[in-house]
């Protein structure tokens, strides 16, 4: 009756009205920030006086927009390599593993995830400025790394626990060694995992922006840290404009995503 | 393979890292007011020196604190509020200029000590959006009557020279009555219209506020009130009672450019770059030679022309008491 | 120990190691300020519950943390119960909608809501055309402004557990209810509303402790008076240099966080991964 779309009677229109509200509310700002970058006010006046693509022009014409999101690019695939390559191993242990403690060491592996990120900035902060990595390459891999590694965690030992750990186990059987067979039967059955533990670690890094914010020093600036900047000193409608752009990513990314899914799920 | 991974990280990490150690970082407020700093003085500079200037900011004396005790000096050439510098050299925290390099003698005394040379000069103006209201506030007792003007008023954020003599002039407090200041005086007068306030934490944002009609009157800085007039917007500045402060350029000890910072402030003083830079964003030039070389229009339109009334911010004072303002500043906005 | 025995476990080590050193190490080091800045002792702790404005600024956090719950909450229940039953064509434009709102670059959305919540912003503009309203409500740097932000970035947190909670569900149970005479009303506080109560628990608990360390856009949205916690330890590390306060301050934030998170794993675990 209530779990039945159709027996719903006339709650399910006050339930479709609610949902309708709650998918405009979300909408809202998404849609408002592209028509807002092509307004012609300089000043977020709403609607604008006219149209303009003023602001895209600004925005490929500044090299330190661009620079930004190369940045925030190659950082990711930075953080990408590492999280995975250690979530790979910490999710084996964890899955595969038979020692005590291990629910602990689990959530100890989640901790960078729920802990408030504005805690580990500070405390990376200023361990960084006694040690000198503080608005180093090193410095932001690192910390991305810590926020990213949690989620490669869960996606690879999601799919590890799925996969039957009795297949590894028979190529051990057969005169593999035990890397032999984690390389040639385990990485490749999981490799859906891998792939979204690649997809989440990339977007943790891509975009963060707290702990970016102590991090980036002047000649090192992610894309986050760059529209911050910009919000807090220029209030330019170029922000406006690359953020339009960052939200058409995500529209492909997400189209991209789901066609994914669809070819795997045949 | 994995460490053939981590070493190609720690490779392109080290290569980036390398690439980029000899360029100069300028640090301003942002905003219109940097722009005309990076094409008046690190363009041209750049161009004479062939040493790439980067651009960062806001100015953030906190940072700037911290990269000075931990040793790790990224800015090398920083636009600071005069009180804030002569706090800072007295705290050891400022190279000294070398005035071998720049020229002291065509420079604005007023705007010179052993670490410091001036930025460039301005006044805080009563500024207001001429279709929100319709007639034009005279003073700042006018910036405090919420019946005969109406709306948000906007101020200055942060704790520094300014709101607190525009409290106690609204107050009804003679100019040279002012310091040293009666804080209970200006926080009480303050009190009247605190729920009518709207803050700005940088010019932009001043700007943004004013432009739109958000906040219709308010404090500005000069010279962003002149950048909305440029850009078409339909605002003005009232210059009545404007308190004339002045941004001064620092070299942070330990900057890893000392010398070249050294020819930074050189060219960024000199005659051409301070009237370049004063054209564009309506801030006085602080070189006294520049003047000859501007529109006769634009100099009309600088604080310098605007003496009658004009009061100028006691630096000395606040450099003595910027710590225990900000503490009751910060304690009065916050609750 | 039958730790160090399993070979298994050597090969959590390179990734134990590197968060002892980068994080375990470095938080603690801060917590250690805390007592240790400017001297040995507590009262850095004491100054920030004795002084008026940090407290304000607790209490503060608490409360929106709370009322974004609270509200996400009730929006989100009806959205997520709905998710669970409709038609799938339906249900994927409503899933897609909330995932490209939850993808969407987190300060690209909140300048979108600095522009729209303005008092000569589009809603204001559009409240005031309507006759709604007389004169533009104050709609930014204010506490409305920081709980629809917030609001609007937790939203997808709450309904995306609570969906699976509730397709998990046997529409049988609520048939059985009907069948005993049950009302709608009935049906829904009895059955409905208990069996949905762990997801919406876990999913609530999830999106408070996020909100409590939440730095972007109360910093965005808000007003001087609306700082939270998050804020304060940027501000007062980076700006005003006070590690020892700024230490203590984290380590408030840090064990009410850890202690809820324990809570949650302990009572709700299987939940904690659906983020």
């Amino acid at each position: 009756m209530l779990l039945n779309y159709n027996q719903l009677g006339r709650l399910k229109y006050v339930l479709l009205g609610i949902t309708g509200v709650i998918c405009l509310f979300l909408l809202l700002p998404v849609i408002f920030i592209i028509l807002l970058s092509f307004g012609s006010s300089q000043w977020m006046i709403f609607p604008p006086p006219g149209w303009t693509l003023r602001w895209y022009v600004e925005l490929f014409a500044d090299p330190r927009w661009f620079e930004a999101a190369f940045t925030s690019f190659k950082l990711g695939l930075m953080v990408t390599v590492l999280s995975v390559i250690l979530g790979f191993f910490a999710s084996y242990a964890l899955i595969r593993g038979r020692f005590a403690g291990r629910g602990f060491l689990r959530a100890l592996f989640m901790t960078p995830m729920v802990m408030p990120v504005v805690v580990v900035a500070v405390a990376l902060y200023a361990m960084f400025l006694r040690v000198g990595l503080s608005g180093t390459w090193l410095g932001f891999v690192i910390a991305h790394t810590i926020l990213a590694f949690p989620f490669a965690v869960i996606a690879i030992s999601n799919s590890l626990e799925r996969f039957d750990k009795a297949i590894e186990d028979a190529a051990i059987l057969c005169g593999a060694s035990h890397l032999e067979a984690i390389w040639r039967i385990t990485l490749p059955s999981i490799r859906l995992g891998l792939l979204s533990a690649a997809l989440f670690s990339f977007l943790a890094s891509w975009d963060e922006v707290v702990v970016a914010i102590f991090m980036a020093s002047p000649t090192l600036q992610t894309l986050p840290v760059r529209i911050w900047g910009a919000l807090r000193q220029d209030l330019t409608p170029v922000i406006a404009a690359a953020s339009s752009l960052l939200v058409i990513l995500t529209l492909v990314l997400m189209t991209i995503a789901a066609s994914l899914q669809k070819v795997l799920n045949r | 393979m994995i460490k053939k991974f981590v070493l190609a990280s720690v490779l392109i990490a080290g290569s980036t890292l390398a690439a980029t150690a000899a360029d100069l970082v300028f640090t301003s407020w942002g905003g219109t007011t940097q722009d005309a700093q990076k094409a008046a003085w690190a363009e041209a500079f750049t161009k004479a020196s062939g040493i790439k200037v980067l651009q960062d900011g806001p100015t953030d004396y906190g940072k700037l604190k911290a990269q000075i005790d931990s040793g790790n000096v990224s800015w090398d050439v920083v636009d600071v509020e005069m009180d804030f510098a002569i706090a800072a050299a007295k705290a050891g925290l400022l190279e000294p200029i070398d005035f071998k390099t720049v020229d002291k003698s065509k420079l604005d005394p007023r705007f010179v000590t052993d670490n410091l040379v001036g930025s460039f000069y301005y006044s805080f103006v009563i500024g207001f959006n001429k279709d929100v209201l319709k007639t034009a506030p005279k003073s700042w007792a006018d910036v405090f009557d919420t019946k005969a003007f109406p709306g948000k008023r906007t101020f200055y954020k942060w704790s520094a020279p300014g709101v607190l003599e525009i409290a106690l002039l609204a107050d009804g407090v003679a100019a040279d009555k002012l310091y040293p200041l009666d804080l209970d005086r200006a926080f009480k007068k303050l009190d009247t219209i605190k729920k009518d306030i709207v803050w700005w934490g940088g010019g932009a944002e001043s700007q943004q506020l004013l432009a739109s009609g958000e906040a219709p009157i308010g404090q500005f800085w000069n010279g962003r009130i002149f950048a909305i007039q440029q850009g078409g917007g339909n605002v003005d500045a009232s210059w009545a009672q404007n308190l004339t402060a002045a941004d001064v350029l620092v070299v942070p000890k330990g900057s890893k450019n000392k010398d070249a910072a050294m020819k930074f402030l050189a060219t960024a003083t000199s005659a051409d770059a301070q009237a370049a830079f004063a054209k564009a964003s309506g801030y006085a030039p602080i070189n006294v030679d520049s003047k000859n070389k501007m529109d006769a229009a634009v100099v009309k339109s600088l604080p310098d022309a605007h003496t009658d009334g004009q009061i100028n911010l006691n630096m000395q004072y606040w450099a003595e008491h910027r710590d225990e303002i900000a503490k009751r500043w910060y304690d009065w906005q916050a609750k | 120990m039958a730790l160090s025995l399993d070979r298994n476990f050597r090969l959590a080590l390179p990734a134990l190691a590197f968060l002892l050193l980068f994080f375990i190490v470095p938080v603690l080091a801060l917590l250690l300020r805390s007592v240790m800045e400017p001297e040995w002792g507590f009262q850095n702790y004491a100054e920030l519950f004795a002084t008026n404005t940090y407290a304000r600024v607790m209490f503060n956090t608490f409360m929106v943390a709370g009322l974004v719950t609270l509200i996400s909450l009730l929006l989100g229940y009806p959205v997520a119960w709905l998710l669970a039953i409709m038609p799938r064509g339906l249900a994927n434009i409503v899933f897609s909608i909330i995932l490209l709102s939850m993808w969407t670059n987190l300060l690209a959305r909140t300048y979108a809501w600095m522009v729209l919540l303005q008092r000569t912003g589009i809603i204001n503009k559009a409240l005031l055309s309507l006759g709604i309203i007389s004169s533009p409500l104050p709609l930014i740097n204010n506490l409305i402004g920081v709980t629809i932000g917030m609001v609007y970035i937790m939203l997808p947190f709450i309904i995306l557990p609570l969906h699976a909670t509730m397709r998990a569900i046997d529409p049988v149970i609520l048939q059985a209810s009907a069948l005993c005479g049950a009302g709608k009303w009935q049906a829904f506080t009895r059955v409905l509303l208990p069996l949905s109560m762990t997801g919406a628990i876990a999913g609530a608990l999830m999106v408070f402790v996020m909100s409590l360390g939440y730095f972007v856009t109360p910093a965005l949205l808000g007003g001087t008076s609306n700082m939270m916690l998050a804020e304060m330890i940027a501000q007062l590390v980076q700006s005003l240099l006070n590690w020892g306060l700024g230490g203590a301050a984290a380590f408030v934030l840090l064990s009410v966080t850890m202690l809820l998170y324990a809570f949650q794993v302990r009572f709700f675990s299987g939940y904690a991964d659906i983020r």
